[in-house]
């Protein structure tokens, strides 16, 4: 145990050499005799298959709502489905809806309109929840596009808080459903918030983070529209 | 692998789902993007390690889907094919961009370095519990033709021989590229001081499983 970098053997090198086997799973006794012996070289395998373990409990992620949209209006445009004259054959003829970008300045847009004309004489502290569901879930689509990280966190919270106050009347199975994906989303919102923390400039901890407020206030509002369509 | 959960189709199985959209059912395709939609963009999220491209190449393997589906025989399962065509889109891709995958050979014959052993503290070791989101940056940090082969090896769990075949090269090849993204990404969490904790030794005495 009190070998040092400089301590590296005959032994260490023959281990680097077997290493590559040895984690493809072949059986290699030197490796394991060695590993007993060398505190270096057993930190080495432990390090990698702690990291083979890890690598297993990745979640998958979730991609964005423009995804879907995109598809669709690209199907609709080529008419690959069987047509069904309504609101998506006049919206995939707007040929610029088809790029992220452009969806985005258009959802902007709209939530500008949305949030411009809304009447204003809702009690303050529950502005989301007078929105009605589309406008709500624009508003919040557009807060994601922008970046807006602290406006979208006020919505969340807002959102939180109706959703809080009527969850009492929802079907104790539809309730489990929105628990699950919210428990889920606070999950990952408190992993991104804490590698925020320990490093600022982490852009991807930031993107994350943006895409689990964007999806909390999608399943949110999903769970308040559901109540209000009953 | 955990995955978030969100109210899944319920009315039909997969095979009629596909049979559907066969036919050009737009519900059923919907539906066939809803079940599948976060194992092909996490894919594609972490081979290109960029959330917009990620989102492109999805949007792209699910056109693809959409044009090929009829093709579909059922030979396979319906996700092996679909994870497939979308690998396919993703290395198009890459290979268009001059990433080119099987410049492996190149990265092989000059990043032939020793085992780092000096961190300091020779008994922290990384335990299992590493940062999600730290080990997504570091994949992403990963040279192109590494990241490739960790992420359909370790990730997607492909075998070496489907590698070799997906990438063309040999392979031994694919299991040498995938050991030193491994210890590249080792050296990358051993660097980062918040990812260490210590802990009990987790050696057994028997070589680790291969998936």
């Amino acid at each position: 145990m009190s070998e040092t970098r400089h301590d590296s053997s005959a032994a260490c090198y023959r281990f680097e050499l077997e290493l590559q086997a040895y984690m493809e799973g072949e059986n290699k006794p030197f490796v394991l005799a060695h590993i007993r012996e060398c505190a270096f070289c057993r930190v080495v395998v432990e390090d990698l298959e702690a990291l083979r373990a890890a690598v297993r409990e990745l979640p998958l992620e979730e991609p964005s709502a423009a995804v879907w949209s995109n598809i669709r209006a690209q199907l609709a445009t080529a008419g690959a489905f069987a047509e069904k004259a309504g609101f998506w054959s006049w919206f995939s003829q707007l040929d610029f809806l088809r790029r992220p970008i452009p969806v985005a300045a258009f959802a902007c847009m709209v939530a500008l309109g949305c949030l411009l004309t809304a009447p204003r004489n809702y009690p303050e502290q529950d502005s989301t929840s007078a929105l009605t569901a589309t406008a709500r879930r624009t508003a919040v689509r557009s807060m994601g596009f922008m970046g807006d990280n602290e406006a979208l966190e006020r919505v969340v919270r807002e959102l939180e808080a109706t959703f809080r106050a009527r969850e009492g009347s929802l079907a104790p199975d539809v309730k489990t459903t929105y628990e699950n994906s919210l428990l889920s989303l606070d999950t990952s919102i408190r992993e991104c918030s804490d590698s925020l923390q320990r490093e600022p400039g982490n852009s991807l901890a930031h993107e994350y983070l943006l895409a689990a407020y964007s999806q909390k206030a999608e399943v949110l509002s999903s769970a308040l529209e559901f109540d209000e369509g009953r | 692998m955990s995955q978030q959960k969100t109210p899944a189709p319920k009315a039909a199985s997969e095979t009629q789902l596909v049979a559907r959209a066969q036919r050009g059912d737009e519900q059923a395709f919907a539906a066939l993007f809803e079940i599948h939609k976060r194992r092909v963009y996490s894919l594609c999220l972490r081979m290109t390690g960029n959330t917009a491209e990620a989102e492109d190449l999805t949007q792209e393997a699910f056109l693809q889907l959409f044009r090929k589906i009829s093709t579909f025989r059922g030979e396979s399962a319906f996700s092996t094919w679909l994870h497939r065509l979308a690998v396919n889109v993703v290395l198009m891709h890459l290979r268009k961009k001059g990433l080119q995958q099987v410049s492996l050979d190149e990265v092989d014959s000059c990043q032939d370095e020793p085992v780092k052993r000096d961190y300091g503290d020779n008994d922290r070791r990384l335990m299992g519990s590493v940062d999600r989101i730290s080990l997504s940056r570091a994949i992403a940090d990963l040279p192109p033709g590494y990241r490739t082969v960790f992420v359909l090896h370790d990730v997607e769990g492909y075998e070496h021989n489907e590698i070799a075949e997906i990438m063309n090269c040999s392979v031994g090849n694919s299991k040498s590229q995938l050991h030193k993204a491994r210890m590249k990404l080792r050296d990358w969490l051993r660097q980062n001081e918040g990812l260490m904790t210590s802990g009990e030794p987790v050696i057994s005495d028997q070589a680790p499983t291969e998936r």
